[in-house]
């Protein structure tokens, strides 16, 4: 119970330091921001390019970046902070691999996955968020290792079931299957 | 926006969501949420789901001088406008098309590829999959094919029936090499989609045997 009750502190004092950063440019709250912020965004970096420490730094800096200038954009009601921090490094990981040259596409990422930082074009209210992310953490908690390692792959080192297959020497389907069936228990896809 | 009935699969809006799918994927995915609202919310799901994966990770602290270098660069920070350029697209033409089209689809320079189908190619991917517009007449089909790698439809405008169902605006199709199939777009308007296929799709009538290695030539030097 401590436990929950301290992350749910911490899940409001993060709230209230961006809407003092979107309504007064507060800058000690953004050093808070920063401080909570920062290293995880440089671990998810790392997840994908492991050892590059200077990428990381980079990746940081253009996510914090980011939060301050688009802190007014921040709607409390679509997301709670952590996930509206997660799709800016998710967008500013893709686009900063893009232009880097690590692949090569013609297809610009920013046009597809940056609405969803602003209202996008149909927002919804997110209806028991506590709950939900309770739902979440419970479940990754026990969610078999074959299943939560493929997760970790697609969200964090960013492989395709494609790549992913190939490196854990799985069939495609089964990979695809693992992902479903790790998403279903997380019990996120249910309509409510 | 209630008549969709075909959607991406959850392991794909799931990669949509970490953003690890091929971009050309990403765009087909993109363009069905923008009249999916049941997909667009099991996509701010997801995205708690990373941010949760994201927070377990251990915290890599920050190089000493990164923070004091940014907190003194804050107040000459603008942001990027670029996203703002006034847009004169046409409603129709979903957002995250609009880096290819700058009207609409009736200005399109649109290539004859038979009697009853134009198309248009938008670009290529990593993959090397090619990303293009189709246009069928009211009633037109395409030939009978199956596909050596995976084809992802969606339907832009009108409608079209296949030996599987009926498809309508926004609906998304994932088709592999296991489908065979004749699309044919309804009687009452034309029908245009956006498709992105993996490899070179494989005709399976008479006239598309003969066809085929024409087919080919042209998936290679497009």
């Amino acid at each position: 119970m401590g436990q929950k009750k301290s992350s749910t502190e911490l899940t409001e004092k993060l709230k209230s330091c961006l809407e003092s950063v979107a309504k007064h440019r507060d800058k000690n709250a953004f050093s808070t921001l920063f401080d909570h912020y920062a290293p995880q965004i440089r671990a998810y970096s790392l997840a994908r390019e492991p050892g590059a420490d200077l990428i990381a730094d980079e990746l940081a800096q253009e996510v914090m970046i980011r939060v301050w200038l688009k802190a007014e954009s921040y709607n409390s009601k679509l997301a709670n902070v952590n996930t509206w921090v997660f799709t800016l490094a998710r967008n500013c990981r893709i686009d900063y691999l893009r232009r880097n040259g690590r692949f090569v596409s013609e297809i610009d990422p920013t046009e597809i996955f940056n609405d969803m930082e602003d209202e996008g074009p149909s927002p919804f209210e997110m209806v028991h968020q506590s709950r939900l992310e309770e739902n979440i953490k419970d479940g990754l908690a026990q969610l078999p290792r074959e299943q939560s390692e493929i997760l970790f792959k697609v969200y964090l080192e960013g492989k395709s079931h494609q790549q992913t297959s190939e490196e854990l020497k799985l069939p495609l389907g089964t990979v695809k299957s693992r992902v479903r069936l790790a998403v279903n228990k997380l019990k996120v896809l249910v309509a409510r | 926006m209630n008549t969709i009935k075909n959607h991406p699969s959850d392991e794909l809006l799931t990669s949509y969501s970490a953003a690890s799918l091929p971009l050309s994927q990403a765009l087909c995915v993109s363009v069905h949420l923008e009249s999916c609202d049941e997909c667009a919310r099991k996509l701010q799901r997801l995205n708690q789901v990373g941010s949760e994966l994201m927070r377990q990770l251990k915290p890599s602290p920050p190089s000493p001088d990164l923070k004091s270098n940014l907190l003194e660069q804050l107040d000459s920070l603008v942001e990027d406008t670029e996203n703002d350029r006034i847009e004169d697209i046409d409603k129709s033409v979903p957002r995250c098309l609009h880096q290819f089209i700058d009207k609409g689809f009736g200005e399109i320079s649109w290539k004859r590829i038979s009697r009853d189908i134009k198309s248009y190619e938008l670009c290529r991917d990593q993959n090397n999959a090619k990303v293009e517009l189709l246009r069928i007449r009211p009633g037109g089909t395409s030939s009978t094919h199956t596909h050596m790698g995976d084809e992802y439809t969606v339907i832009l405008e009108g409608s079209f029936s296949d030996e599987s169902g009926l498809y309508r605006r926004g609906d998304f199709l994932m088709r592999d090499s296991r489908h065979k199939h004749t699309p044919v777009a309804t009687r009452d308007g034309e029908c245009i989609c956006l498709a992105v296929t993996e490899a070179p799709i494989q005709l399976t009538g008479f006239f598309g045997r003969l066809l085929n290695p024409l087919i080919r030539r042209s998936y290679v030097t497009g």
